[in-house]
């Protein structure tokens, strides 16, 4: 899994939640996404579940995937990695 | 055009702290109204419900924020409400006094607490899915349509057991999320029924004014007019909330800058989505 794929996932989440003020360097790659880290829920997940479809067409099928690939952004782009065609 | 969107009842306390002179007049407010102290959420005098305190305390920080962006130098030229922001809503369009937005609230959420005495309710958040397969399990689990917020995020309302159960079978079905929240009244469905006459006196023993900012309603993303204000306040306890509608309805009226004024920002969420949507559409 490349350094730029992990730019390119914490980018992805900052245009698709549209968070201001935000650069790639200001999200911690390891740090947990949802409650705490970024403070995202479940509103925020769909729309990144649909940001991955479209930006790298990688589906993301259930909420138990979402749980484990949702974790952090190291977590999502090495999803991205394994399962993009 | 600026629009102030007044969110409903927070599912849990807030984490940013205010210690301004403006929240602590609304504090004084709320405590002097309701007997709730929104700073630690403790009660003067007899203690109500989680849900009720909740009630106030998202009232009355619509209520402080409001008065921070007025402040601030913003004025809205429409307010759009969801749920039970409609207090905050009708205090900011002028209709209501803030005292008597808190003191709605806090009587309102007393009578639904008392639903709690004999009725065991929850509300079911469910992210994912769309309208159709949603509505057959409500049907199939004998829950209703409490709010459609966006073409995948729903909130049904209804008897515990039932709302557990169309958890389950949501998440059988492919809901994306899909959980059980506690409430102590099936809140915008037609089981509020149960309480229309406590609900119908509350309604009745206030004055409402003219919105002086025009306000939409969420049911038919209509600008309520003074001498609906009442009916509306009952019927919209027993009919489900349609933001997606409202945000529609607020973009094609002019809206193009809208502040969520509350706890939270799943409003904003919303829009988001919806925005997001139109454009891949």
């Amino acid at each position: 899994m490349s350094e730029e794929l992990i730019v390119q996932v914490k980018q992805l989440i900052i245009d698709s939640l549209r968070i201001e003020g935000m650069s790639p360097d200001d999200i911690d790659t390891d740090a947990p996404l949802f409650v705490e880290g970024l403070g995202l829920d479940s509103i925020d997940a769909l729309q990144l579940v649909v940001a991955m479809e479209k930006d790298f067409g990688v589906i993301v099928p259930d909420a138990e995937t979402g749980s484990v690939v949702f974790q952090s952004v190291r977590s999502i782009a090495q999803y991205i990695a394994d399962n993009r065609k | 055009m600026l629009c102030f969107m007044f969110p409903g009842q927070p599912l849990s306390r807030g984490t940013e702290p205010a210690d301004d002179a403006e929240y602590q007049t609304i504090r004084k407010l709320a405590l002097d109204h309701t007997g709730l102290d929104i700073h630690d959420f403790s009660w003067n005098g007899e203690p109500s419900s989680e849900s009720v305190a909740l009630q106030v305390y998202g009232t009355a920080m619509s209520l402080y924020r409001r008065r921070v962006l007025s402040r601030e130098g913003n004025r809205p030229q429409m307010i759009a409400e969801h749920s039970m922001g409609i207090y905050a809503a009708l205090a900011a369009g002028g209709s209501i006094a803030d005292s008597d937005a808190l003191e709605l609230t806090f009587r309102i959420g007393g009578c639904m607490a008392r639903m709690a005495e004999t009725g065991d309710y929850a509300l079911g958040c469910m992210v994912g899915l769309t309208l159709e397969p949603l509505l057959a399990i409500a049907e199939n689990n004998g829950v209703f349509l409490a709010n459609h917020n966006t073409s995948r995020h729903f909130l049904l309302s209804g008897e515990r057991f039932g709302i557990e159960s169309a958890v389950a079978e949501a998440l059988q079905s492919g809901a994306f999320s899909a959980k059980v929240f506690p409430c102590d009244a099936p809140l915008h469905t037609p089981l509020m029924e149960a309480s229309a006459e406590c609900l119908r006196e509350i309604v009745s023993g206030y004055r409402y004014a003219q919105p002086v900012v025009p306000l939409l309603n969420h049911i038919d993303q209509d600008f309520l007019a003074a001498s609906e204000v009442q009916d509306f306040l009952l019927r919209e306890l027993l009919l489900p909330v349609y933001w997606e509608k409202s945000y529609q309805a607020l973009r094609s009226a002019g809206g193009t800058k809208l502040i969520e004024v509350g706890v939270g920002d799943s409003l904003k969420k919303y829009n988001r989505w919806i925005d997001s949507e139109a454009a891949r559409s």
